[in-house]
């Protein structure tokens, strides 16, 4: 009797665990499949591209709110929001978006800690629209010691909050910083938990409206020697393997800030939708933000040529030495890496007439 | 009255036991019984000993064998060696603006606040919920709702409601701690053998000896099994009690270390939580050695 109970405990025991392998075995081979990128069918089209992508005021937003993207690529497009750069990286270390937009700081952080993506188009070059906003009573950047101050850490604002505040001669590492994305700053702000927040539209308009006061925007502080941009990346897999998508996909980009510049009370309606911020704030807010035209975006003063890279390689270096100043990189790459990150050569071909 | 139980209960017990004797003593007759028991008691659990070595070892190896000929990224698994380094700068010279020691009693500090929070508020409501029916109904839906949300989604509403300090992280915590040592001391009142009670009813003990000598011994093992789960889960709630503006603590410093990409430091940060896990786990089974020795003789 002892025995059979023992036995059939014993089935079952080995039954449950010949269900866990199989289980597993389903779970984790499509993912050791998935990984292995050879092996299945060549095709030139995926079947859906993912564009991870945050909440900014871009013409990325027009591209997603006309379709421009599905309309050029032929192919379902998912997008897929993040709260910041920070967020966008992880996800593209785990491999989870074909397409993505970061700035210059978490561009910065990815190249360094070799993130397989390359830089293909300017999204957006940062004015006014990123912002360091505090309460009335406090009038300069050193006010705030003491205080407690919001960030998306990670992000264009948290580098240049730390160099604002470093401008100003008080040492970032002491401060209170505390690391949010804008919705969860906005909460804190109305709480009065935090003194001043360095963040983007469309947060930073909500916050203005409820009383708070400019300190310092990102258009000054690029005046200052420390700019900002977003760049849309592409996973370098992804480009290798599909270059022709990629080309389309710019195509949609390149027609979105067009449009932006064409139809600009059009785009203002769109991106107020979008977003869900009212007309009137979007109008303004639109010029905070500035949109380079594709061609333009070949020169110099941006990404260059294949040949001749731009401006954005030195920024990203730059951007790389700051934050290993700060204690936010272990160590700085050799400066070929981050050249090697900027890729104008699909730019190139998308803007060919 | 035990006399009693025990005298009922031995009389079947007793012929039972001498009967399967007797089926012993005839099929080892034959055989050498000195040797083969001692050595069993020897080596039994030695071999668990050595499995469980055994697969400590076997998953450090792979690590080794892993990174040592790069295959894989170094940023999806770092070397054993990597994050042993940053294990020493984060020990030495520390990971923004705090030592690892800092982080980690920061963290350990919030843990055991919101747990011993909810012991204090658990215990007394769990053992309430179980000795009255009414008492649960009020209880059991509201703890039964929220129990299974993600903590996540609960914790953006305990920020909005208590704001960013120490109070939503603790209170995300406590959240986190009170089911279930609640639901374990629920069950071992409503589990206590109906016939002790009667029994010491009918010897005329009053409710206070009742609850003294019968009732709450035997929930003990219930509820510090319950307390001892519930330790495991809040610690395990820790990153996501962590994530909303904190500056300081081990599930904050791994949460930034992954928006900078430091693997290195997320994988050190994730085995110094699950070795302080396990002390903590440790501890309380010490206690509970403390409070229920019957279990353990």
């Amino acid at each position: 009797m002892t025995a059979f109970t023992v036995k059939s405990r014993a089935g079952t025991l080995s039954g449950a665990i010949a269900t866990i392998l199989r289980g597993a075995a389903r779970v984790l081979l499509p993912i050791a499949l998935a990984a292995t990128p050879a092996i299945g069918h060549a095709a030139d089209e995926p079947a859906s591209i993912k564009v991870g992508y945050v909440d900014l005021i871009n013409a990325q937003v027009l591209a997603k709110a006309l379709h421009l993207t599905e309309k050029s690529v032929g192919i379902p497009v998912t997008w897929v929001k993040f709260g910041s750069g920070g967020d966008l990286n992880r996800a593209v270390a785990a491999g989870a978006i074909d397409f993505g937009g970061v700035g210059n700081p978490p561009a910065t952080i990815g190249i360094t800690r070799g993130l397989p993506y390359e830089g293909i188009f300017v999204l957006d070059e940062l004015g006014p629209v990123e912002s360091l906003v505090a309460r009335p009573g406090i009038k300069s950047i050193k006010d705030l010691k003491g205080k407690t101050i919001a960030t998306p850490f990670g992000s264009t604002s948290h580098y240049e909050l730390i160099a604002a505040l470093a401008g100003a001669g008080l040492n970032p590492a002491q401060e209170k910083i505390l690391d949010m994305d804008p919705p969860d700053a906005f909460a804190a702000w109305t709480r009065k938990d935090i003194d001043a927040a360095y963040l983007w539209e469309p947060v930073l308009g909500r916050m203005v409206a409820s009383g708070g006061k400019i300190l310092m925007d990102s258009g000054t502080m690029a005046r200052r020697g420390y700019p900002t941009w977003d760049v849309g990346v592409v996973m370098k897999d992804f480009a290798a393997k599909y270059p022709g998508v990629v080309v389309k996909y710019l195509k949609a980009e390149c027609q979105a800030i067009d449009f932006w510049h064409q139809h600009p009370q059009e785009a203002a309606g769109l991106i107020s939708k979008e977003l869900n911020v009212p007309l009137a704030e979007t109008a303004k807010e639109m010029t905070g933000t500035y949109m380079i035209p594709c061609h333009e975006q070949l020169t110099a003063a941006y990404l260059g040529t294949p040949a001749h890279k731009g401006k954005f390689v030195a920024t990203l270096i730059a951007t790389a030495k700051f934050l290993k100043s700060q204690n936010r990189l272990p160590d700085v790459k050799e400066d070929a890496v981050y050249a090697e990150f900027i890729n104008p050569g699909f730019l190139q071909q998308a803007v060919k007439p | 009255m035990t006399e009693l139980l025990q005298d009922g209960r031995d009389d079947g017990a007793v012929a039972g036991a001498a009967a399967q004797t007797e089926v012993w003593r005839i099929e080892y007759a034959n055989r050498p019984i000195p040797r083969i028991v001692p050595h069993l008691k020897l080596r039994a659990p030695s071999i668990e000993k050595l499995l469980t070595a055994a697969t400590v070892c076997a998953l450090l190896a792979g690590w080794f064998f892993l990174t040592r000929y790069g295959l894989v990224n170094p940023l999806f698994l770092p070397t054993p060696a990597a994050v042993w380094s940053a294990f020493v700068t984060t020990a030495t010279t520390g990971y923004q603006g705090s030592r690892l020691d800092q982080h980690l009693l920061a963290s350990v500090d919030r843990v055991l606040i919101g747990w011993s929070l909810a012991c204090v508020v658990g215990v007394p409501l769990g053992f309430l919920m179980g000795l009255n029916t009414k008492i649960k109904a009020v209880f059991d839906p509201i703890i039964e709702f929220y129990r299974p949300l993600p903590p996540l989604g609960l914790y953006t509403l305990i920020v909005l409601w208590l704001g960013i300090g120490e109070e939503s992280k603790i209170a995300l915590l406590f959240l986190a701690a009170l089911p279930p040592i609640s639901i374990s001391a629920t069950e071992a009142v409503a589990g206590i053998d109906k016939r002790y009670i009667t029994a010491v009813q009918s010897l005329g003990a009053s409710r206070r000896q009742l609850l003294h000598h019968v009732i709450l011994p035997a929930c003990l093992p219930g509820i510090c099994t319950g307390m001892r789960i519930s330790l495991g889960f809040t610690y395990s709630v820790l990153v996501a009690a962590e994530i909303v503006a904190a500056t300081r603590g081990i599930g904050w410093m791994v949460w930034d270390a992954a928006k900078f990409l430091l693997s290195d430091v997320v994988i050190m940060g994730l085995i110094v939580l699950g070795l302080t896990g396990l002390v903590l786990d440790l501890l309380l089974r010490r206690l509970e050695r403390v409070l229920t020795p019957w279990r353990f003789i």
